[in-house]
């Protein structure tokens, strides 16, 4: 089988070879081309060619597409970000630096044509062309509640969030929703079959439960609500959510949980059972001083809690820079190893 | 009658109601509180109670952290413009965000909490180089540095916490001033705040408030 269909017959409970893993490596790709962040990000080649690499390299599940979540907030207007060859870009330049910008704030009618789109579309012409028949191809999409973070900064967004005015914020998130739902048919129509949903305020460890069911919930619909839930990944950045999962199962019908490191994970399973699937998220931060053996350990005792009842997978987050090849070479091996089904 | 108050306060905290809050303290003026006693009867208790609240509560989250240190900071420097005699300060702390790190938001609450508690806090920015901490920090006779960062190559980088560490040993003040960390990364490793070459860390702000109170104290004055 390959992995995609690996990937299909774990989310719908059919029989497989083995779970389906992922391995999250975006930043590494500047490294594996021996290129420093900015010059790897400039061109989307570069963000193919070494997603290529690396999968042939280590033979996981997953590419990404070019992605550095600036993009994002270039399309809309940014015209700074902060690369370091240690770690992830930032975006250094806020779209909003005051709320009279909110009505200068200017959706592209095509997101498609903007040259900030250019380098992904590229990427993911190869990645489709490929891989796109055997793998999965993810793509990040960040929720219209979580967007303006990166527009005009989480403390500027978490001042108008709750203390207003409400008629700028909603006329915000309109404009958020509305990217967010071209962003993600933009990604469908390019080839991608995983679409990362973030959505860290779909959390209520960061908006409680009140303003989740009031607030976050009808927007993340209106979000999805224009290409449906077909390949969406509910993430929330790292952040716990288990309990909402089964608000937004029934609520969104979403089928793909990416589960914190900080959560429960047996709860989780339980919780979701046969009716979606589980990703199982290895604490990719703690693998930086974790030992080979350690790593071992962990994705044994992930691996026990998930595989029992299928529909599940194997994943890292955002795997940082720091994490020694080692250790990510233990986790593949030990992922397949005790991923391996009857 | 202080008890109702006092009530009332926690309650619009525990709410996230800013506006009902400032009532509650002008009602309190009003009915011929100080603005001592409200800073010192009502405020900061409520940030200790908040304190040991959100540690126990499943679902405490981000938007009540953020509020209770913007109502604590907002109600306490509108009652400071009006004291008496200027407060009594219980320490000095400076704060930023790790070299290469943009992200304020942490650093904010953090902020919020620790003027409520009789800190005085200097707001160095975001980016800022670690020679800038040492110097700003020796300059304003703090006894603890904050340092702020999202990701784990600001947290654990060259240039962040790790040199302040070693330009503080480099200039013999490690017993004079201590430095705490905090920030996403140090949520999913409660060990790294030592790779990080820190005194201590915190979870969230609130928590900050009180382990940055106890660095305060560890610090020996000159
Ligand atoms: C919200 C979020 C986002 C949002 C908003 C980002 C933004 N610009 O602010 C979005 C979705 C856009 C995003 C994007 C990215 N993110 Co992000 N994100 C998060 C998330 C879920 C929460 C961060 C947050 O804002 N928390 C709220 C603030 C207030 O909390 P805080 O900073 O931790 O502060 C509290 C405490 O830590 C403490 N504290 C803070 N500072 C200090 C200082 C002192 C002295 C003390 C004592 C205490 C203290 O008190 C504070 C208040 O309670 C975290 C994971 C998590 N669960 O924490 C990931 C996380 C920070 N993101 C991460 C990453 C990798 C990214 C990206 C680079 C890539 C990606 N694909 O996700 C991009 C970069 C975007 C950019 N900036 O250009 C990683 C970073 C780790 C790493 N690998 O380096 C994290 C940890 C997730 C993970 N585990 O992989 N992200």
């Amino acid at each position: 089988m390959t992995p995609l269909e690996i990937l299909v017959a774990a989310a719908t409970g059919q029989p497989a070879p083995r779970i389906p893993v992922f391995c999250n490596l975006l930043d590494q790709g500047a490294r594996e081309l021996g290129l420093s962040q900015k010059d790897y990000y400039a061109r989307g080649e570069n963000g193919a060619e070494a997603q290529l690499k690396m999968l042939a390299r280590y033979g996981h599940d997953n590419v990404w597409s070019l992605s550095y979540v600036g993009v994002e907030a270039e399309i809309l207007g940014c015209r700074e970000i902060l690369f370091d060859d240690e770690g992830s870009p930032n975006v250094a330049d806020f779209v909003i630096k005051r709320y009279d910008d909110i009505a200068k704030l200017e959706v592209p009618a095509d997101i498609t044509t903007h040259p900030a789109w250019q380098r992904t579309a590229t990427c993911m012409k190869v990645l489709r062309d490929e891989v796109g028949a055997t793998h999965a191809i993810c793509a990040y999409i960040t929720a219209s509640t979580t967007l303006p973070a990166i527009l005009m900064g989480m403390e500027k967004w978490m001042e108008l969030l709750m203390t207003g005015p409400v008629d700028l914020r909603d006329e915000l998130l309109r404009k958020c929703s509305d990217f967010c739902a071209q962003e993600l048919a933009a990604y469908r129509a390019a080839g991608a079959n995983v679409l990362v949903y973030s959505t860290p305020f779909g959390t209520t460890g960061f908006v409680g439960m009140k303003r989740f069911l009031e607030w976050s919930l009808p927007w993340m619909k209106m979000d999805l609500a224009p290409g449906g839930v077909d390949g969406i990944v509910y993430y929330c950045g790292m952040a716990p959510f288990n309990n909402v999962i089964d608000i937004v199962r029934t609520e969104l019908g979403i089928g793909v949980y990416y589960i914190s490191p900080l959560a429960d994970l047996a709860e989780a399973k339980a919780l979701l059972g046969d009716r979606a699937l589980t990703c199982g998220v290895i604490d990719d931060i703690k693998m930086i001083h974790w030992t080979p053996d350690q790593t071992r350990a962990e994705v044994k005792r992930m691996i026990d809690i998930g595989k029992p009842g299928g529909h599940f997978l194997f994943g890292t987050g955002v795997m940082p820079l720091a994490v020694p090849e080692a250790n990510i070479r233990a986790m593949l091996d030990a992922s397949f190893e005790y991923g391996r089904l009857p | 009658m202080l008890t109702d108050i006092i009530k009332a306060y926690n309650e619009a905290v525990f709410e996230t109601d800013k506006e009902a809050a400032f009532l509650i303290v002008d009602k309190a003026l009003a009915s011929g509180l100080t603005p001592e006693e409200v800073v010192f009867e009502v405020v900061i208790p409520a940030v200790e109670e908040m304190m040991s609240l959100i540690t126990k509560d499943p679902d405490a989250n981000l938007a009540q952290h953020f509020m209770t240190a913007q109502i604590a900071s907002e109600v306490t420097e509108a009652m400071l413009a009006k004291f008496h005699h200027p407060p009594e300060v219980i320490g000095r702390v400076v704060i930023g965000t790790a070299a290469g790190d943009l992200h304020s938001l942490g650093k904010r609450i953090v902020i919020g909490c620790l003027k409520s508690l009789m800190v005085e806090v200097a707001d160095l920015g975001v980016n800022v180089p670690a020679e800038r901490f040492v110097d700003e920090a020796v300059g304003r006779n703090a006894q603890v540095i904050g340092i702020s960062a999202m990701m784990v190559h600001t947290a654990t980088g060259a240039d962040g916490s790790l040199k302040v560490r070693r330009i503080l040993r480099e200039r013999g003040l490690e017993d004079r001033i201590k430095v705490v960390v905090g920030g996403a990364p140090y949520r999913f490793d409660g060990e790294l705040y030592k790779t990080a070459g820190a005194d201590a860390w915190a979870a969230d702000g609130i928590t900050a408030g009180r382990v940055i109170v106890d660095l305060i104290r560890q610090a020996k004055t000159p």
